[in-house]
């Protein structure tokens, strides 16, 4: 029975690995699809939404089952209590995927405002990050976070430069003012998804360790009243 | 923590039976109104450790006990101490329910009757209190003269936790008391502690980790006669700081 619930635990990890992979593939692909404006590559990542959503159902599935049968405690209860956010926040950085894609569809057809540099250059970060979470997970080391906060905040300064530039263009020519609300979209996209790597790197932080820490740039959040 | 703010304290206790070490250098205090677990795989001492708290290891032939356990200030191996004193204050319930052949009212009033209670009322209130408190009244009110052996199993285990409360002690150790009961009884049982603890202080031996992280306050983790670590539930559980606590509640031992 231990064999099988190691079993079980080590092929969980391989699928949120697997899923992992798949959701930071679906981001660097939209975003080269809106480079290129490469439609054929956008419509194969607006093809893998329903991938990853069944992945998310079926680790979920997974990770309540080893619960329930195997009661796991210490650091593989943290192992699976990891797990059970890494899907949400893996699933959503898929699905920002999926909304670039949808946008480099809809402007397809129409040349770039300039030749695109920041935001592949911001979702490279983010794809670092992306990875270096991943990494920390399956090789059980905090090593690859140590930098994580700062590197978040690079993401945010990253998101605000676009914005400005942007707003540069708007404000000279308003025929750009589509393809660039657009670009500021998937900044913020972008952005989200560092945050949500992030927040992968927390929870892979507990899963290591047994400590909660905050990785957020703007600090720990406090209720009102406590 | 002082001997005061601790209800037992063991100091670099160490038990041999005959040439076998069984306790090595166990230091341990316990916390009055909490629930301690002792865990740890088979023959790891947590037994012998929890025997130790009310001598019950005095009947062992061969047994010999090095250091001291305080029980408040009083150390309860020091000369002229009487172990049936110690006994009633520290009361002891076993793996399985042992009822003596007896009704259930005998049962509980054998220990205030060998105390020279002989009242009928005071020991009929007695009976009812103790009862109550270990939560079989209600099943067992109407049937007080019948044999405690026609009780079920986890009724026999409340019963015997009942008679433990008759005399009033201090505190009650538990040498897996839910190990021969089924889910319900065990749950009931798991309830009663969690009831208990508010005017006992609960010591509990059991090999179920999920019933030490349900019920206790407080675990040790046993291994080879050595105390290896002991800290609050959570922590064990959740971030055991040892290698060896963590390799074993998480299944990898050995």
């Amino acid at each position: 029975m231990v064999k099988e619930f190691h079993d079980a635990l080590d092929a969980l990890s391989q699928k949120v690995l697997e899923m992992g992979r798949l959701s930071e593939e679906m981001l660097n692909n939209a975003v080269l699809s809106l480079r290129d404006m490469d439609v054929e590559l956008a419509q194969n990542v607006l093809a893998k939404k329903a991938c990853i959503s069944e992945m998310d159902a079926e680790i979920e599935e997974e990770a309540l089952r080893i619960l329930t049968l195997f009661n796991p405690m210490a650091s593989d209860m943290r192992r699976i209590a990891a797990v059970l956010k890494m899907i949400t926040y893996l699933a959503r950085i898929g699905r920002y995927g999926k909304d670039i894609a949808k946008i480099t569809v809809e402007l397809a057809g129409q040349p770039h405002v300039k030749k695109l540099v920041s935001i592949p250059y911001m979702a490279s970060e983010v794809g670092f990050l992306i990875r270096d979470s991943l990494k920390a997970f399956e090789e059980e080391t905090i090593e690859p976070l140590k930098d994580f906060t700062e590197r978040e905040k690079n993401i945010d300064e990253l998101r605000y430069s676009i914005f400005r530039e942007c707003l540069t263009y708007m404000m000279e020519d308003s025929k750009t003012i589509t393809r660039c609300t657009r670009y500021i979209m998937v900044a913020r996209y972008l952005e989200r998804c560092g945050d949500h790597a992030v927040k992968m790197g927390e929870k892979i932080h507990y899963m290591i360790t047994g400590e909660h820490i905050d990785l957020d740039p703007t600090g720990p959040e406090t209720c009102p009243g406590t | 923590m002082s001997k005061r703010e601790s209800i037992i304290q063991t100091k670099d206790l160490n038990l041999w039976y005959g040439t076998t070490q069984a306790l090595i250098d166990v230091n341990l205090k316990m916390k009055p109104n909490k629930v301690t677990a002792l865990i740890g795989p088979s023959g790891c001492g947590k037994s012998t450790l929890i025997r130790c708290f009310n001598r019950m290891n005095d009947v062992i032939p061969e047994c010999k006990v090095k250091g001291q356990v305080y029980y408040h200030d009083k150390d309860i191996y020091g000369p002229g101490v009487d172990a049936v004193e110690i006994r009633k204050k520290i009361g002891m319930v076993f793996q399985k329910p042992n009822p003596f052949p007896k009704s259930i009212f005998e049962n509980i009033a054998y220990g205030p009757r060998v105390q020279g209670v002989n009242n009928r009322k005071k020991l009929e209130s007695i009976v009812e209190k103790s009862l109550k408190n270990a939560g079989l009244w209600e099943e067992a009110k109407d049937r007080l003269e019948d044999s405690a052996m026609g009780l079920s199993g986890g009724q026999q285990q409340r019963l015997c936790i009942a008679r433990s409360l008759a005399v009033e002690p201090e505190i009650i150790l538990m040498d897996e008391p839910c190990s021969a009961l089924d889910p319900i009884a065990t749950a009931k049982i798991e309830e009663l502690i969690r009831d208990l603890v508010k005017r006992y202080t609960v010591v509990i031996v059991t090999h179920n980790m999920q019933q030490a992280a349900r019920v206790s306050d407080y675990t040790a983790y046993m291994y080879l006669g050595k105390m290896i670590e002991f800290g609050e539930t959570t922590q064990i559980f959740e971030n055991p700081q040892e290698e060896l606590t963590e390799n074993y509640i998480t299944g990898r031992f050995g």
